[in-house]
């Protein structure tokens, strides 16, 4: 098999552990991310895909062949830095050509590599220049030439787009898209950023203190998170979260608000207190249903997001249509139909 | 107006600031001055008072200097002090690498120590040198000099250099192990082009160490290895102390002195890292 497979990985530092037993297979050409907030082990797991960290438990097997005792340099990847590590003192082309050239490929053969990789990434004009005359997107760009250049089995991405600012960043999340598109070279992209997860990734990792806490396509992670930290991590705004009971397969909330279930999952899931889960995209305002008091309204143009008090809970709501709300106003709310999460209020795994 | 007053106290004080830096500057060199003014002053004017403050410049002083053994003194000194540097610089400078980077739990602990022997005081060292020198017949030898500075640089080289490696950023060298560089490789191919302004300044620094000694040269050399500092004071002998020559050679030894130093203020702007990482 190509691509990567992680198997049972654990890393310790001492007696302090930070990865406990992970296991992920990445297909070949897969493009996933690891995705989670920081200090869950997203990076450290990169890093031992890399080979800068040592493995102390379990296996990573990178295009058929066990690598854990394999140095950095002979396992075949590349990797694009947050702070992107160019050589100060080398020019772009010799930035790019570095590999090449520590391979002996001969001067004509690094050239095009550097040229044909500098096309792609339209920094031909720069080929010359030194990583100082350059601005943080066109480094950022230079970083993934390097990683192109050496044609690797897998490329490894340590959040590339966390120094650049919010414009540049769409730009080139899309750019490493389309790059991804036409090299479908195996891709492990690590983020703290659910958006870039989401858009860019044909699977995403969540990850939390060390533990996988769910792994699927972004659309499943989305409709079906398996349970409450996927559910609030992914998705933005988060997902509202309101403490209820589950009596006879209706679910009320502790102020005594009935909240629509049309869950099938119905009798399945027996008397309990659950945390009941809606996205703020799946709510309506609506002459009758649930009531709700606006506390403050954030009009964005395409849409508006309203901050509002479901009984003792605070929830967001985004709504597509222009409202007329006014903080303090008492409105009603319909939920999209089937649209809502059931999570068990005491593990947090999902019931529905 | 407002903007003229604060304008022309601004400038006020810009004056009082540099007048002060002036006078400091007078005060501090002027010792130095008198010594450089000697060097040029017939052996007649040197303590004529007033009246040698006019006085026809010449060169007999340091022309004396080079028909007496003073050449060869600043050959050996100048012979000591490079060779000392430069192996310093090639045996400490990896070893501060592998300082910086090692995971060792006593790692700091032996850095310490081995600056500690730099903070000793050298009259510490003298008497066991000599001893062991007599033993091994390397009295009044260059290389037995070059040995001591050896000890005494390498300590710096350690411990200025590996100082310097702590701050450069990590990734450069993960970046390039990826790319396919050995550990040795790293080091000389992305690590050390890199570290271009700290070795200079480390180099000098070391240079002027050696160059400047004048305590172990005094004691472990009688004839063969006598460095200038050393020889200078032996102008002051029983027929009398030669002024103008003492003037003449300790100027010269002061010239590599401050032409490091003007070079080394060069260097000590850093920015060869810029544009490395973020910026």
């Amino acid at each position: 098999m190509n691509g990567v497979r992680i198997e049972g990985v654990k890393k310790a530092y001492g007696a302090v552990n930070v990865i406990h037993g992970v296991s992920i297979d990445i297909e070949d050409g897969e493009f996933v991310t690891l995705v989670g907030p920081s200090g869950c082990g997203k990076s450290t797991l990169l890093r031992m895909i890399a080979g800068l960290e040592t493995i102390s438990d379990g296996t990573i097997n990178i295009a058929g062949r066990v690598v854990n005792d394999v140095p950095p340099k002979d396992r075949d990847i590349a990797m694009v830095f947050q702070n992107y590590a160019l050589y100060p003192h080398m020019t772009v082309a010799e930035n790019m050509g570095f590999s090449l050239k520590l391979q002996k490929t001969d001067k004509a053969k690094i050239k095009s590599a550097v040229d044909g990789a500098a096309e792609i990434l339209d920094l031909t004009k720069l080929l010359d220049r030194y990583p100082k005359q350059l601005s943080g997107g066109q480094r950022q760009r230079v970083a993934m030439g390097r990683a192109i250049v050496r044609d690797p089995e897998v490329f490894l991405f340590d959040e590339p787009l966390s120094n650049l600012d919010a414009k540049l960043r769409v730009q080139m999340r899309s750019e490493i898209k389309g790059l991804h598109q036409r090299l479908k070279t195996t891709t492990v992209y690590v983020t703290h950023d659910q958006i870039e997860a989401m858009t860019m990734a044909d699977k995403i990792v969540v990850m939390r203190d060390g533990k996988v806490e769910q792994v699927g396509k972004p659309l499943d992670l989305y409709d079906r998170p398996a349970n409450l930290f996927v559910a609030g991590f992914i998705g933005s705004p988060s997902m509202n979260f309101i403490p209820a009971e589950w009596t006879n397969g209706k679910v009320v909330t502790q102020g005594g608000i009935e909240l629509p279930s049309a869950s099938s999952a119905g009798g399945a899931i027996g008397n309990r207190k659950i945390v009941y889960g809606i996205r703020p995209e799946h709510m309506t305002i609506a002459a009758s249903g649930i009531p709700a008091t606006v506390s403050i309204v954030e009009p964005t143009g395409a849409e508006t997001v309203l901050l509002l008090k479901v009984g003792e809970t605070s929830v967001t709501a985004v709504v597509k249509d222009r409202t007329t709300a006014k903080p303090g106003d008492r409105i009603f709310l319909q939920f999209q139909p089937g649209a809502e999460h059931m999570f068990d209020a005491a593990g947090g795994a999902r019931l529905s | 107006m407002a903007t003229s007053k604060l304008a022309a106290a601004a400038r006020r004080n810009e004056f009082i600031a540099n007048t002060i830096v002036v006078v400091l500057a007078i005060i501090t060199l002027l010792p130095f001055l008198w010594f450089v003014v000697m060097s040029f002053k017939p052996a007649d004017d040197i303590f004529a008072g007033i009246d040698g403050f006019f006085f026809k410049p010449t060169l007999e002083n340091y022309t004396s200097l080079w028909s007496d053994r003073f050449a060869s003194s600043m050959m050996n000194s100048f012979i000591t002090s490079s060779v000392s540097t430069i192996l310093a610089l090639l045996i400490g400078t990896p070893g501060a690498y592998a300082l910086s980077r090692a995971t060792m739990k006593q790692e700091r602990t032996m850095s310490l120590l081995i600056l500690a022997s730099r903070m000793a005081p050298p009259v510490a060292f003298a008497i066991p040198y000599f001893l062991v020198y007599r033993y091994m017949g390397l009295l009044d030898t260059r290389l037995g000099l070059i040995i001591v500075y050896l000890t005494f640089n390498l300590a710096l080289v350690v411990w200025l250099m590996r100082n310097f490696f702590d701050g450069t950023p990590r990734a450069l060298e993960e970046a390039a192990w990826i790319d396919g560089a050995s550990l040795w490789k790293t080091f000389m191919v992305i690590v050390l082009p890199m570290s271009g302004p700290a070795l200079v300044t480390t180099a000098i620094l070391c240079f002027l160490y050696s160059w400047n000694d004048f305590f172990f040269a005094l004691t472990l050399t009688r004839n063969n290895a006598m460095t200038a500092p050393v020889e200078v004071v032996n102008f002051m002998n029983y027929e009398g102390w030669e002024w103008g020559k003492i003037a003449a050679g300790g100027t010269l030894i002061m010239v590599p002195v401050l032409a490091f130093s003007l070079l080394m203020r060069k260097y000590l702007v850093a920015g060869m890292t810029a544009g490395a990482v973020k910026g």
